[in-house]
């Protein structure tokens, strides 16, 4: 395990790199001239130049590369600031330093994120395996359709209706805002409560089909059956053996998805004025901010890559069949 | 609209929602908001006050009242509150509420009119010498927030530091009339302890600055948010940026980047030495991040605090327009008005060179198909001139009947090509590659091919139209622009886009219009002393520009927003094109 | 719940050693599907004694595993229709609750997969899934079941017991694999072990030394053994009592020397001869049985067999297609035929043997 865990961290490694790499090439791919977005309307050449100096624009895109790669050891002089190692940059747009910025709105993100996984991992899972379990039943069947329902919704449009339903018009929840929980621990709760049940009920119906097919198909297994054959009682039966086959299946699908969450959270924040990774996202795209850009773009693949390799790893936990070295 | 500024506008559009105006002059007005829409638009009311008009306090909003806190919603953030970084509009429109400049813009009484008065300083300042020196004197009683006295030594310095490095943003007028166009060069700043020997403080009240050459309207300059006071003691340069301090009725408690912005009452602030401001909430609390198509519903739900909110720059979301526009009880607290913005479609005059060619465009131009297409009588009303009516000065010259034809003429355009003999000419039409610009240029396909022209659409990527569209030497004959002035007069609405001398890569000439008697004509304008004359100079130009056949006035933009029932005194801002703070009140 | 209890009254209790320890009467099974009623087995009769193996033989679909897991109660209730009885030491099966039948599979009765790849839970150690069993049902505790799961595994022979009680089983060879499964059914020394083609998945060498332990445990043990097997050799070398189905009905019945020696029914003969043998003619080819079996929605009439059997002409009256025949005599060997007595005997030796070798 510890093998396994070294290996792919330096793999991680390698990829992140290749990531920043490929975003600063992108982005000197896209013939907008970010110096002239922050020139103003009277943009002599001189002004223009000693913006294009002072982000660096003047220094060819290697150059550029490494002093921002060296800068995360050893810090850097941004325009006669100092960014203290570790130093991702400074956003001209925002006028800050990308890591406070980073830090500022991961945690919106992580609680969005986060948050709503607990909910629909729960409530998911939950339905599903009553679904499994009362196979045809009328609980099957009402879980069925109404998952099949909710999981064709989208997020602009379930937001703005759940929005409108309980803040907008009858002030029953709060404006969706995030306070962090050591300010003020209720607040933390009912702040992200509309985003999370509407993020939670589009992916709750995800889960609950999910984890009614695989327990399903688990509970076709003969292995579950020489269970049943041994005297196992049914809830033994169902937990220990049918839900065991099924997990590895759900663990493998929510690392992905806690992937696609990340990156929804562009949409899922602008809809409810969230001020998370996903509005950075936005702006940085907007406003041609090279270092927040990378930035968030290095924050999104560095949390996508450790969620697979935790994700590798519960996997091989769950089934010892897979062997990780 | 600025085209440095379009360049953000566009690539705010790229990210799917309103674009963000650029604005260029400080002042308000109040807008006719109610027939708008439909009635020929009316000249502008602004002039140049008296000393008298210049004394505080302003002008009281009927049946308010003082207390409450007001709320903001809005998508973005203040990009810049640094007076000397602030070009955009609604930067300009929050910095009323704690920064003050030597002059600014005050309501008549009924709201219909404004006037140039002095704000820090007793008038709009005096010259002897046509405009090349200006005189200031400070008026008593003028405090910063912990109370000092502001003198004619802060605002030396505040001028002096738009000269600094880290100034990257903002208007350049008043260092290039001093010091020229490389005005760094020749003044690195005051942080090194030098002074700028051109503005002079003989006595703590009195101001005078000393231009290169005679500006007659420099007192409007100064009336830009860009020239408003930073003070030597509390500079903290960049950081300034973020959380400035006041001079104004309203200081800043907290400022958190993209999140909000909190402003409770300024103690030190006097309204007796204010001609311009209304101070009636004790608190604002502005938040960022709100979509408009969430404010829209905010404000149409008019729930809990959402009840006194307004919003300085969301306007109506799209899809809800005509639901607005018809509910009667939204009527109420719906705000119409002209923003200082006019689109233009450019003729490119270096490829285009034949009048007649140009005339035939201008009388096919189907200016009630593509205005349908980009939201009908809300996204504008029909320009028959070049400078917008929220300047000053401005005349209506309907020269090609616009608006007896607003679909276009083809067959007087057809005559006009037949006469040029240029029947069949092929139009490349540059487009910004967006879904309605797609549906827009096919309907220009139509009225131009109906007319005679051959037709040949370029379809242009968001993030480089106006790098493409700004090359002298571009490809194109038409393409779409916009401009809105700095200041309500009409310099800075003509001579950035048509003074012939001014092409170049990227900059404003994007029709490439070089006339050597609107040159003239220009620099003459500029020189006139008189407003009132100065005005009827710029719309003489304005007309001469519309016989020459320079480009195609489309439309003078509209605004339309809603604000929260709970609050009274929201008014239009048409100079900037957003809601108006200061006579806002919690009933 | 479709599942009938049939309302028999129950029999006097230690009513005796001689008494089988399984005793099926009238048993059938239907499922209900999509295309139709399924009639998996109709009207099924056997008995098992202890320390006695029955093989059951037949084709897929012929109903022999259909058979045993209506025994365990491993059917789906919600779609299994089930009548008759099903007697496990005097005790009712048919209608038993889920509760008690927990209690007796694992511990009285248990049973043996075709494929322990798949029948053993890739997710437990093999001490796991033998210990827990143990525990189950004797309520030891987690030390005592893991000494119980070496001690079975050193019973079935499997080398270094102490640390291959914490293998997995995708970590054990096929052989090892079947020979940890024996030990998980056998850890409560339960009376009846069902083995469903224990050898089947395994190679030939491997089938022989499974079958040797089967045939050792059950000797030390006394258990009742019912081998369901496609293979009559498998049944040859195992059981003492041979059954031979055929679309969900015994058509042959009687001990492995009667049945293999002089097999009365035409599909028996078939079986038979579709069997390679070492001693045969190897210029003799091999017949296997013609046709496919028939559909269990769709019987033919008559001898369910009659489409495939080439004999029926020889019946008087031909009631091959109008009439099924029953098993009889009721005891004994017996076989469900119309052909008289003698023309089977003399088909048999003229037309089958000489084929057998």
């Amino acid at each position: 395990m510890l093998r396994f865990l070294v290996r792919r961290s330096l793999g991680a490694l390698v990829i992140l790199v290749i990531v920043s790499m490929v975003t600063y090439a992108l982005f000197f791919a896209i013939p907008a001239d970010p110096a002239r977005l922050y020139c103003g309307k009277t943009c002599s050449p001189e002004n223009l130049a000693l913006i294009k100096h002072a982000m660096g624009f003047d220094q060819s895109t290697p150059v550029q590369y490494w002093h921002w790669l060296s800068g995360i050891f050893t810090g850097q002089i941004i325009d006669g600031k100092n960014c203290a190692a570790p130093c991702f940059g400074y956003s001209f747009a925002k006028q800050e330093m990308v890591g406070g910025i980073l830090l500022d709105r991961f945690p919106t993100t992580l609680s969005l994120t986060i948050g709503s996984a607990i909910i629909f991992l729960i409530f998911g899972i939950g339905t599903g395996m009553l679904a499994a379990h009362k196979q045809g039943k009328a609980v099957d069947k009402i879980a069925s359709s109404a998952s099949l329902l909710a999981s064709s919704m989208q997020i602009y449009v379930a937001g703005p209706l759940a929005l409108w339903a309980l803040v907008y018009s009858t002030d029953l929840m709060k404006q969706p805002a995030y306070v962090p929980f050591t300010e003020d621990p209720i607040g933390s709760i009912t702040g992200m409560l509309v985003p999370w049940i509407v993020l939670s009920l589009i992916w709750t119906a995800n889960y609950t089909r999910m984890t009614r097919s695989s327990m399903v198909e688990q509970l076709s297994e003969d292995y579950v059956r020489t269970a049943r054959a041994k005297g196992m009682s049914g809830s033994s039966v169902f937990l220990r053996y049918a839900w065991r086959g099924a997990m590895g299946t759900i663990v493998t699908v929510f690392g992905i998805d806690l992937g696609v969450l990340l990156g929804g959270a562009i949409i899922t924040e602008t809809t409810f004025s969230l001020h998370g990774l996903g509005e950075l996202a936005i702006h940085s795209f907007r406003d041609s901010d090279l270092s927040l850009l990378v930035g968030v773009t290095m924050v999104a693949a560095t949390l996508i890559v450790a969620f697979n390799i935790v994700v590798d790893a519960a996997y091989a936990l769950i089934d010892p069949r897979i062997r990780l070295a | 609209m600025s085209s440095r500024n379009m360049r953000l506008a566009a690539a705010i559009l790229v990210a799917g929602a309103l674009t963000v105006t650029t604005a260029c002059s400080s002042g308000h007005s109040n807008s006719d908001s109610a027939s708008a829409s439909k009635s020929p638009v009316a000249a502008t009311a602004i002039s140049v006050g008296t000393a008298a008009d210049s004394k505080g306090p302003a002008v009281a909003e009927p049946g308010a009242k003082k207390g409450g806190t007001v709320n903001m919603i809005d998508r973005d953030d203040f990009s810049h509150l640094d007076p000397a970084q602030v070009y955009m509009n609604y930067n300009s429109e929050v910095s009323l509420l704690f920064t003050r400049q030597l002059t600014g813009y005050k309501y008549s009484a009924d709201g219909s009119s404004q006037k140039l008065v002095g704000d820090l300083a007793t008038d709009t300042g005096t010259t002897t010498d046509g405009g090349k020196t200006w005189k200031f004197t400070l008026k008593d009683g003028v405090k910063w927030q912990d109370g000092t006295p502001i003198t004619s030594g802060d605002v030396k310095y505040s001028i002096e530091r738009t000269y600094a490095s880290f100034i990257k943003s903002g208007p350049t007028y008043i260092q290039s009339w001093i010091s020229g166009d490389k005005y760094r060069d020749a003044y690195p700043g005051p942080m090194g302890g030098q002074e700028l020997g051109a503005i002079a403080t003989p006595d703590d009240k009195t101001v005078v600055i000393t231009f290169a050459d005679v500006h007659p309207d420099a007192n409007f300059t100064l009336a830009m948010t860009g020239y408003g006071i930073v003070p030597k003691a509390h500079d903290t340069k960049e950081e300034y940026d973020k959380k400035p301090f006041s001079s104004g009725p309203y200081q800043i408690v907290e400022h958190v980047t993209d999140k909000s912005l909190d402003l409770e009452r300024n103690p030190n602030w006097d309204p007796a030495t204010d001609p311009i401001r209304n101070a009636y909430p004790d608190k604002w609390h502005m938040e960022f991040g709100v979509q408009a198509q969430q404010s829209t519903e905010r404000f149409m739900a008019d729930n809990g605090p959402d009840k006194t909110a307004f919003s300085f720059h969301n306007q109506v979301h799209t899809t809800y327009i005509d639901q607005v526009k018809a509910d009667e009880k939204l009527k109420p607290r719906t705000l119409q008005g002209l923003t200082p913005y006019v689109d233009y479609y450019y003729i490119n005059n270096t490829r285009i060179k034949d009048q007649k060619v140009r005339e035939a465009l201008i009388r096919a131009f189907p200016h009630q198909q593509t205005r349908q297409l980009q939201g009908g009588t809300s996204y504008g009303d029909y320009a028959t001139s070049y400078m917008s009516p929220t300047v000053l000065g401005y005349e209506a010259n309907d020269l090609y009947d616009v608006l007896k034809k607003p679909e276009g003429d083809p067959e007087a355009a057809k005559k006009l090509l037949t006469e040029a003999n240029a029947v069949g000419q092929t139009i490349v039409y540059a487009y910004n590659n967006t879904p309605v610009q797609q549906k827009v240029t096919e309907a220009i396909r139509d009225a131009l091919e109906k007319a005679g022209f051959k037709f040949v659409p370029k379809p242009l990527d968001s993030k480089t139209y106006y790098d493409q569209t700004g090359l002298v030497n571009n490809e194109y004959d038409l393409y779409w622009g916009g401009w809105g002035a700095d200041w309500p007069t009409g310099y800075t609405s003509i001579q950035p886009v048509w003074d012939g001398r001014t092409i170049a890569d990227g900059a404003s000439n994007y029709a490439h219009f070089n006339d050597p008697e609107i040159n003239t004509a220009i620099d003459a304008a500029a020189k006139i002393a008189d407003p009132i004359a100065q005005g009827k100079a710029w719309a003489a130009i304005d007309k001469q520009l519309q016989q020459k056949a320079a480009s195609i006035p489309d439309v003078y933009q509209r605004s339309i927003s809603l604000y929260g029932s709970g609050l009274g005194g929201v008014k239009f801002d048409s100079l900037f094109g957003l809601q108006f703070p200061l006579n806002i009140y919690v009933k | 719940m479709t599942t009938q209890a049939k309302p028999e009254e129950a029999s006097p209790a230690g009513s005796g050693g001689s008494a089988p320890f399984l005793s099926v009467r009238d048993l059938s099974v239907r499922f209900s599907t999509e295309d139709g009623v399924v009639r998996a087995v109709d009207n099924l009769s056997f008995d098992v004694a202890p320390g006695t193996t029955l093989g059951i033989v037949g084709e897929s679909g012929s109903g022999k595993s259909v058979t045993n897991l209506a025994v365990l109660g491993l059917h789906n209730p919600e779609r299994t229709e089930i009548s008759g009885s099903i007697k496990l030491d005097g005790r009712e099966l048919v209608g038993a609750s889920n509760r008690e039948l927990e209690q007796l599979r694992g511990k009285t009765m248990s049973m043996i997969f075709q494929d322990p790849l798949t029948a053993l839970s890739p997710f437990h150690t093999i001490g796991k899934q033998i210990g827990e069993t143990y525990r189950k049902h004797t309520g030891a505790s987690k030390k005592e079941a893991r000494d119980r799961a070496i001690e079975m595994l050193t019973k079935v022979g499997i080398p270094q017991p102490t640390t291959r009680v914490d293998d997995y089983p995708h970590q054990f060879s096929g052989g090892m694999r079947q020979r940890a499964m024996i030990a998980m059914s056998l850890v409560c020394d339960p009376k009846l072990v069902i083995a469903d083609e224990p050898t089947t998945a395994l190679d030939v060498t491997v089938q022989a030394q499974i079958l040797d332990l089967l045939k050792d445990l059950q000797q030390e043990m006394g258990t009742a053994i019912i081998l369901i097997t496609h293979d009559l050799g498998v049944v040859a070398r195992t059981a003492q009592n041979i059954m031979v189905m055929y679309a969900g009905r015994a058509i042959e019945r009687g001990t492995v020397r009667e049945v293999l020696k002089t097999p009365q029914h035409p599909y028996t003969w078939g079986l038979l001869s579709s069997m390679p043998s070492l001693t045969g003619d190897v210029n003799v080819p091999l017949t296997p049985v013609r046709g496919t079996p028939p559909s269990l929605i769709n019987l033919p009439t008559g001898c369910p067999f009659n489409p495939r059997c080439d004999f029926r002409e020889q019946v008087i009256g031909g009631g091959c297609t109008s009439e099924r025949p029953a098993l009889s005599p009721e005891t004994g060997h017996a076989a469900a035929c119309h052909l008289k007595a003698a023309q089977r005997q003399d088909i048999f030796i003229d037309q089958i043997k000489p084929r057998l070798g």
